[in-house]
C-alpha cells in the first residue's frame, strides 16, 4: 500500500501481548475467534489530559502468562511487554469455584498486584447444555461470587460469556460483549500505559542538561513511546514523537555551537567512514550509529509515518529543509568527511526520497508530484554535478589517479544497496555515473533535464532558466555551443524581460564567448555589441570586446541586422517641419537625439529612418499620435514597458458572520505578473524610402548624439516615422518601430484661380473691366496651358485689349512657376435685357468647369403711360437713373411700327442728364384715327446714352455711346365712353349743405365713333366709388345702363350726402361691362351658358372720364336747421 | 543578520539590491531572481484560496544549503527580499518579519521623497545606510 517492501528482515509483530492464566483448554477454544474478532471494530481510546478521544483497531497476540515475563518497573519497551492479563474458567458450580478455582485465581491477582498490575480481566466461560436450561437460576452463580470475591467496585473485570461453540444464537451477544470488554480494556492498560510513559519520557528529558545524560538512551525511549503510537495506530501522534527528536536533537546541536557541546554529542564528532544511503521503509537503528545514519534513520522513521498517513508530498517537501539542516549541522558538529561523501550521501537521499515520490506520483497528484519534487531534482542535479566536478568526469577533464582513487572510496563509503524489484536503487546509480565520463554525462544531462522539465511544469521559469545557465556551462565544456547558445538565449530574454540588467550582461557575455567557441562571426558580433554596451560590465572587458567587434566587422561580407535593444536608445525624436506637414518637394526634417552606449566613438557610415506611408492599420494608431511633434524617451518608454500600468483594483468586502460589515479593502486580483512575449525579431522593414543623414561618415559618440536627418518630399501623404538604422559598415543597428507614432504629412497646394470685379457693382449694358488671377500652387503647370473662359448668352467678354468681345476665349497661362500669381483683365459687357450671367471656367488641372455667377445691376428703369383727353392719345415715357454714374441721353424716340405718327411734346433739342434717382419723362402723341377698335400698337423707345466720366475716376469706364432700347405694346387705347358726373344741390336749395342731399347727376355717353359700330358691349354697370369719410351716397350705388336700343347719352340720378364743407372732389364712378346672366339667343358671340353675371373691367383709356378733378362747394350745415330736423 | 537584500519592482526588475560582501553580489542576484517564481507562485494561490490578502509577510521562499530567503511583498507588489545564512541559527521568524517591516518602512519614506521616481532605481545614499542598519539587526 505504501511501497514499502514489509518482507525485510524487521517484521515485529506489532500487537498488544495479553496473557492468559487459569483453565487455558477453555481459551484456546476460543483464541482463534477471539484474534480474529478483535481487530475488526474500532474502539475508543480515552486518554488524559484532555486529549482528543481516539478510535482505534487494535488486534491482540495471546501467550500464556508467565509470573516472571511480566513487566518491571524500570521496563519501558512497551510494545514487547504484556500489558494485560486475562484469567479463563469454566467452572459453574459454586462449590468447585469455592474448593479449586478461587485459590487459583487469587495466587494469579497476587502475582499481577506485586507488579502493581491493575490490567486484567476474568472470564467466566458458560456452557449451556439441557440440564442447566431446566433448572431454576440459582441463587448465586460463580461469576456473582468471583465479583463479589476481587471485583466488588470493578464490575467490569469479571465477564461471563457463554461458549459460542456450543449454542451459537444465544451466545452472540455476550461474546460481543466480550469481545467488546477486552478491547477496552486493553486500550484502558495502554492509555495508562502511554501516559505513564510520557511521563516517565518528559521527566527524561527534563534531565538532559545533566552531564550523564545521554541522548541515545533518550531516544529510544521516546522511540518506544512513538512505536506503541504507532502500533495503536496513532501515525500522526507517532510522527509527532519523532518530530520532537528531531527538534531536539537540532536543538542541542545549534547549542552546542554556541555554548558548550554536550558530552553525548561528542559521540557523534567521529569523521565519516561510511555514507550509505538513505533508505525509506523500515530500517533499525544499529548501536554506535553515526551522525548521518541517525539522521537518515529519523528521517525514514518520520517519512514513514508521513507515507502511512498519506503525506507523501510533505513528505518530499520535508526532505529539502532536512537534506540542507543535515549539511549545517555536518558543519556545526566539525564531522569531517572524505571530499564528495556528503555530496554522495545527499543526492542518494534525493534520489532515494525521489525514487518514493515516484510510487506515489498518480495522475490525479501530477501537480502536487512537480511541486513538491522540484527542488529536489534540482538539489540532486547540483550535487551530481558537484561530484563530477570534483572527480574531473566534466566533460574536457581528464580524471587523475587520485580523482580515480576519490570514485573507488566514495563507492566503497555508499555500501551495497540492492535496488527494488526491477529498478535501480540511488546507490547502483550514483557508483555507475561515476563509473565513467559517459555515464556521468548521460546522467547528469538527464537529471538536469528532468529538473528543468519540472521546474517549467510548476511556472518556476526563473528557476529553470537558472538551471538551464548550468546546463549551457555543461554544453560549453562539450563543445555544443548550439545548444548552450540556445539555453543561453532563453535565459538572457527571461533576464531581460524581468529586467535584471546585470544578469543579462554576464549571460550575453557568456553568449559572446559561446558564439566565438561556435565561430559565428554573425552572432558574436551581435553579443559583442550587447556587451560593449552592457553599463554593468567591467569598462576594459566592454572596451575588448567592442574592439573584437570591429575587427570582425571588417571580415563581415554580407550586412547584418542587430536590434537596437539597449545599445543606443532613442531618446528624443523631433518633426522640425512647421506642425508636421510639409510641401511637396520641400525637405523633411527630423531631429533624433540617441543615447549611445558603446564605450568608443563609431563611425557610421549612414543614419536612416523608414518613414511608413499611412495605411490603414497606421490609421488606427492615428488617435495615438495626436498632434505630437516630440517624442521623448518617456512617451517610448511607457508604451513599450507600460512602467505605469494601472493595477487592476477591486473591492473586497469581509463580512462578519452575522452578515455585518467587518472590514473593507481594496485587493488587486490579477498581479501583472504576465511575462511579456519575448521580443519579436525585427520585421524586414523597407528602406528604400527614408530619412538620411547629409553629412557623412559621421561619428557616433558615446552618449547622447543629435542627428539631423532629412529628405526631400516628393510623395503626398501621411508618412509615420517608423524605425531607425545605424549602419556601420556592414552592421546595421535598428531599432524596433516606434510605439509612439509621428506623423509627417506632406502635401501640395492646387493652383487657385479667381474672378474678381472691381469696386462697384456690375452694370448692364457697359463694357467694365473684371480681373482674373491666378496663383500657381505648389506644383508647375505646363507651360502652354490655357484656361478656357465661356460667357453665358447676353454677355460677352475680351481679355486682350482692343479686341472684340467674344462669347468664348482661352487666356493662356504665363507664369507657370511655382507659388507664381498671375493677373489678367477681363472686359465683360452684358446686354441690358438679360438678367444673371454665368462665366464659366474650364482649367487644365481640373476636369470640372467652374461657373462664376455674376449679378448685374441695370443702367436706368423706364415706365411708361397711356395718357387720354377726349379721344386723343398720349404716351408718357419716363427714365429714372439708377448707378452713380452719370449718362448723358440724346436722341429720344418713339417709333410705331404701322406708320403711326407721333408728335413729341418735350424738347428734344439738347441732350440731358440722367443722375441716380433723377427722373427724365418724354410725351408723345400718337396721332391716329379715332376708331372703335383698336389695334395693339407696337411701338420702340430708344435712345442713345453716353456714360459721364468725372475728373476722379479711373478711365476704365466705358464712354461709348450706345443706344437704349425699350419696346412698348399698347391695346384697348381707344376712348369708348365718356363719364359726367355733376353735384347740384336738391331744388329749392342754392348750396349744397353738409348733411343735405344732394343730387348726383350721372351722364354717360358712347364716344362719337361708337355709333358706326355694331358689337359692342352695350350694357354697363356703374358704381359710385365715393370716399367715404366725403361722401354718403344714398340709396344706389351702382346700376346697370344699356345702350343696346340707341347711341343715346344715359342720365342717371342718384342722391349723395356731403360730409365736409368746402371744396369736394366728386366721387368716382367706376364703369364696367356687364355681362347678363341669361343671354339671349341673338347674341351669337358668348359661347356657353352663363348662370351668373358678371362684370368686366375697362382697359385705361377705354372710358374718359370728364368731370375727373371737378369740385363742388359745399357749405357748413345751418344750425338752426339741425336744431329743426 | 541578513547577508543580502532587494527591492524589486512590480514589474519584477531589480530597484535596489546590495549584500553584505559585494564579490557575492551576482550570485545573490540569481538566488533572488528564482525566488520571484515562488514570489508569483504564493501570490496567485493566495488569491485563489483567498488567504488573508492583507498579510503581506510571505515567509521563507526557499532555503538553500547556506542561505534562506524570504519574501514580503506590498500591497502594490513592491517585492522585498531577504536573504539570511543558514548557518546564523539565532535569526527566528519573527525577527525577519520585523526586518521586513523596518525595510517597508524606509521604502514608503523613501517614494515619499519628492525627488524619487517611483519605479526608477533606488540610488539613494541614505536608503542604503538604513538598510544596511536594518540587515545587521541594528
Amino acid at each position: 500500500m505504501n511501497g514499502i517492501d514489509s518482507s525485510a528482515s524487521d517484521t515485529v509483530d506489532r500487537r498488544p501481548i495479553i496473557t492468559c492464566a487459569g483453565e487455558l483448554e477453555v481459551f484456546s477454544a476460543l483464541e482463534d475467534s477471539l484474534t480474529q474478532a478483535l481487530p475488526q471494530d474500532s474502539c475508543e481510546l480515552r486518554r488524559s489530559l484532555g486529549r482528543p478521544v481516539r478510535l482505534v483497531h487494535i488486534g491482540a497476540n495471546f501467550i500464556p502468562f508467565s509470573p516472571t515475563a511480566l513487566p518491571k518497573e524500570s521496563q519501558w519497551d512497551l510494545i514487547r511487554q504484556p500489558l494485560f492479563h486475562v484469567y479463563w474458567t469454566e467452572c459453574a458450580d459454586v462449590d468447585v469455584y469455592k474448593t479449586a478455582v478461587k485459590d487459583d485465581i487469587e495466587s494469579w491477582l497476587k502475582e499481577l498486584a506485586a507488579k502493581e498490575i491493575s490490567d486484567w480481566l476474568i472470564v467466566v466461560v458458560e456452557n449451556y447444555d439441557g440440564k442447566r436450561a431446566n433448572k431454576l437460576l440459582p441463587r448465586t452463580t460463580v461469576l456473582d461470587k468471583i465479583r463479589a470475591d476481587y471485583a466488588p467496585k470493578q464490575g467490569d473485570r469479571c465477564i461471563s460469556v457463554i461458549n459460542p461453540g456450543r449454542s451459537e444464537t444465544r451466545s452472540a451477544d455476550s461474546w460481543r460483549g466480550l469481545v467488546g470488554r477486552v478491547r477496552h480494556l486493553v486500550l484502558v492498560a495502554y492509555a495508562k500505559a502511554v501516559v505513564k510513559l510520557e511521563d516517565h519520557v518528559r521527566h527524561q528529558r527534563e534531565k538532559r542538561t545533566e552531564p550523564e545524560w545521554d541522548f541515545m538512551n533518550y531516544f529510544f525511549l521516546q522511540e518506544e513511546l512513538a512505536q506503541v503510537l504507532e502500533m495503536l495506530g496513532l501515525y500522526d501522534e507517532a510522527l509527532v514523537q519523532y518530530d520532537e527528536l528531531d527538534v531536539l536533537f537540532s536543538q542541542f546541536i545549534v547549542n552546542g555551537h554556541i555554548g558548550e557541546l554536550a558530552n553525548w554529542l561528542h559521540k557523534f564528532q567521529k569523521p565519516l567512514e561510511r555514507w550509505h544511503g538513505l533508505k525509506l521503509g523500515p530500517s533499525k537503528l544499529m548501536q554506535n550509529t553515526s551522525f548521518l545514519e541517525l539522521r537518515a534513520y529519523l528521517f525514514a522513521k518520520q517519512a514513514h509515518m508521513l507515507l502511512l498517513t498519506n503525506k507523501v508530498w510533505e513528505m518530499a517537501a520535508r526532505c529539502l529543509p532536512f537534506l540542507h539542516a543535515c549539511v549545517k549541522e555536518l558543519i556545526l558538529l566539525d564531522i569531517t568527511a572524505p571530499s564528495g561523501a556528503v555530496s554522495c550521501w545527499l543526492f542518494l537521499a534525493c534520489m532515494e526520497v525521489l525514487q518514493t515520490c515516484n510510487h506515489f506520483n498518480q495522475l490525479d497528484q501530477v501537480e502536487a508530484y512537480f511541486a513538491n519534487t522540484a527542488t529536489l531534482w534540482a538539489y540532486a542535479s547540483q550535487k551530481l554535478r558537484e561530484l563530477g566536478e570534483l572527480c574531473g568526469l566534466m566533460p574536457g577533464q581528464n580524471p587523475t589517479s587520485e580523482q580515480l582513487h576519490m570514485v573507488v572510496g566514495l563507492s566503497a563509503g555508499m555500501g551495497d544497496c540492492s535496488g527494488r524489484s526491477g529498478e535501480l536503487s540511488p546507490t547502483d546509480k550514483l557508483k555507475k555515473a561515476l563509473s565513467s565520463q559517459d555515464a556521468f554525462n548521460k546522467n547528469y544531462l538527464e537529471l538536469v533535464e528532468l529538473t528543468m522539465v519540472t521546474y517549467k511544469h510548476i511556472g518556476h521559469l526563473r528557476s529553470a532558466r537558472l538551471i538551464g545557465l548550468e546546463v549551457a556551462s555543461f554544453y560549453m565544456l562539450l563543445l555544443e555551443t548550439q545548444k548552450a547558445a540556445a539555453f543561453l538565449g532563453d535565459a538572457l530574454r527571461t533576464f531581460e524581460s524581468d529586467g535584471w540588467h546585470e544578469l543579462a550582461a554576464q549571460t550575453q557575455v557568456k553568449l559572446a564567448e559561446c558564439y566565438r567557441k561556435a565561430d559565428d562571426v554573425r552572432k558574436f558580433i551581435a553579443s559583442c555589441a550587447a556587451v560593449s554596451a552592457a553599463p554593468e560590465i567591467d569598462n576594459l572587458i566592454r572596451l575588448s570586446y567592442f574592439d573584437e567587434m570591429r575587427k570582425c566587422l571588417d571580415n563581415l561580407d554580407k550586412s547584418l541586422v542587430v536590434p537596437f535593444e539597449d545599445i543606443i536608445k532613442i531618446i528624443n525624436i523631433t518633426i522640425k517641419n512647421n506642425n508636421g506637414s510639409v510641401m511637396q518637394d520641400d525637405i523633411m526634417d527630423v531631429h533624433l537625439i540617441v543615447d549611445c552606449n558603446f564605450p568608443r566613438e563609431v563611425l557610421c557610415t549612414n543614419i536612416v529612418m523608414t518613414l511608413e506611408p499611412e495605411s490603414k492599420e497606421n490609421k488606427k494608431m492615428k488617435d495615438k499620435s495626436v498632434n505630437e511633434r516630440t517624442i521623448i524617451v518617456k512617451d517610448i518608454k511607457h508604451n513599450s514597458n507600460s512602467i505605469l500600468r494601472v493595477l487592476h483594483m477591486q473591492r473586497h468586502l469581509d463580512y462578519k458572520q452575522d452578515k455585518q460589515l467587518s472590514s473593507a479593502n481594496v485587493v488587486c486580483k490579477s498581479p501583472p505578473f504576465k511575462r511579456k512575449s519575448s521580443t519579436i525579431s525585427p520585421q524586414p522593414c523597407n528602406f528604400d524610402f527614408c530619412l538620411e543623414v547629409t553629412e557623412l561618415p559621421l561619428v557616433l559618440t558615446p552618449g547622447i548624439n543629435i542627428i539631423r536627418l532629412t529628405k526631400k518630399a516628393t510623395d503626398i501623404g501621411k508618412f509615420y516615422l517608423g524605425r531607425v538604422a545605424i549602419n556601420i559598415g556592414k552592421l546595421s543597428l535598428i531599432s524596433n518601430p516606434l510605439n509612439f507614432k509621428l506623423v509627417i504629412e506632406v502635401t501640395k497646394e492646387e493652383p487657385s484661380l479667381r474672378l474678381d470685379k472691381g469696386e462697384n457693382a456690375l452694370l448692364f449694358g457697359l463694357e467694365q473691366t473684371m480681373q482674373l488671377f491666378l496663383k500657381v500652387g505648389s506644383y508647375a503647370i505646363s507651360r502652354d496651358s490655357v484656361i478656357k473662359l465661356s460667357a453665358s448668352r447676353g454677355m460677352t467678354i475680351q481679355h486682350i485689349p482692343n479686341e472684340q468681345l467674344t462669347s468664348s476665349l482661352e487666356v493662356p497661362i504665363t507664369n507657370v512657376e511655382p507659388f507664381s500669381t498671375s493677373m489678367t483683365l477681363l472686359r465683360v459687357f452684358a446686354e441690358h435685357s438679360s438678367k444673371d450671367h454665368q462665366i464659366t471656367l474650364v482649367c487644365p488641372w481640373s476636369n470640372k468647369p467652374i461657373p462664376v455667377t455674376l449679378s448685374f445691376s441695370p443702367l436706368l428703369a423706364i415706365s411708361w403711360r397711356l395718357h387720354t383727353v377726349h379721344n386723343r392719345k398720349f404716351i408718357h415715357v419716363t427714365l429714372l437713373g439708377q448707378t452713380d454714374t452719370k449718362l448723358q441721353l440724346s436722341s429720344s424716340h418713339l417709333d410705331f411700327r404701322d406708320k403711326i405718327k407721333t408728335k413729341a411734346l418735350h424738347i428734344d433739342s439738347y441732350d440731358q442728364i440722367l443722375e441716380k434717382g433723377v427722373n427724365i419723362s418724354y410725351v408723345w402723341e400718337i396721332l391716329t384715327i379715332q376708331s372703335s377698335e383698336s389695334p395693339p400698337l407696337k411701338a420702340q423707345f430708344s435712345t442713345y446714352y453716353t456714360a459721364i466720366v468725372t475728373e476722379d475716376e479711373s478711365t476704365n469706364i466705358d464712354t461709348t455711346t450706345r443706344q437704349f432700347i425699350h419696346h412698348l405694346d399698347i391695346a384697348n387705347y381707344q376712348t369708348l365712353y365718356r363719364v359726367e358726373i355733376d353735384v347740384q344741390p336738391t331744388k329749392g336749395n342754392e348750396f349744397c349743405r353738409v348733411g343735405a342731399l344732394c343730387n348726383l347727376n350721372l351722364c354717360i355717353k358712347p364716344a362719337s365713333h361708337m355709333l358706326d359700330t355694331v358689337e359692342i358691349e352695350t350694357s354697363l354697370m356703374y358704381e359710385v366709388l365715393a370716399e367715404p369719410t366725403v361722401w354718403a351716397v344714398c340709396g344706389r350705388t351702382a346700376g346697370v345702363v344699356s345702350f343696346e336700343t340707341d347711341m343715346e347719352p344715359q342720365i342717371v340720378v342718384l342722391e349723395v350726402m356731403p360730409l365736409n364743407n368746402g371744396f369736394l372732389p366728386l366721387p368716382l364712378v367706376r364703369l364696367s361691362k356687364y355681362i347678363p346672366a341669361d343671354v339671349s339667343t341673338s347674341d351669337k358671340s358668348r359661347k356657353g351658358a352663363e348662370s351668373h353675371p358678371r362684370l368686366e373691367p375697362f382697359s385705361p383709356g377705354q372710358v374718359y372720364n370728364v368731370s375727373k378733378g371737378h369740385q363742388v362747394y359745399v357749405i357748413a350745415a345751418t344750425v338752426t336747421e339741425a336744431t329743426v330736423t | 543578520m541578513a547577508v543580502c537584500a532587494a527591492i524589486i519592482g512590480k514589474d519584477n526588475s531589480p530597484k535596489y539590491f546590495t549584500c553584505i560582501n559585494p564579490d557575492e553580489e551576482l550570485g545573490f542576484q540569481y538566488k533572488v531572481l528564482s525566488s520571484l517564481d515562488v514570489v508569483e507562485e504564493k501570490l496567485n494561490n493566495g488569491t485563489k484560496s483567498g488567504s488573508d490578502s492583507r498579510e503581506l509577510y510571505l515567509g521563507l521562499l526557499y532555503s538553500l544549503e547556506r542561505h534562506k530567503i524570504y519574501g514580503y511583498v506590498t500591497n502594490t507588489k513592491i517585492k522585498f527580499i531577504i536573504v539570511i545564512d543558514s548557518t546564523n541559527t539565532s535569526l527566528r521568524d519573527n525577527e525577519v518579519r520585523s526586518m521586513f517591516r523596518k525595510l517597508h518602512s524606509i521604502y514608503a519614506d523613501n517614494v515619499c521623497n519628492p525627488f524619487y521616481i517611483p519605479d526608477e532605481p533606488i540610488n539613494s545614499k541614505s536608503f542604503d545606510k538604513s538598510v544596511k542598519n536594518i540587515m545587521s539587526g541594528a
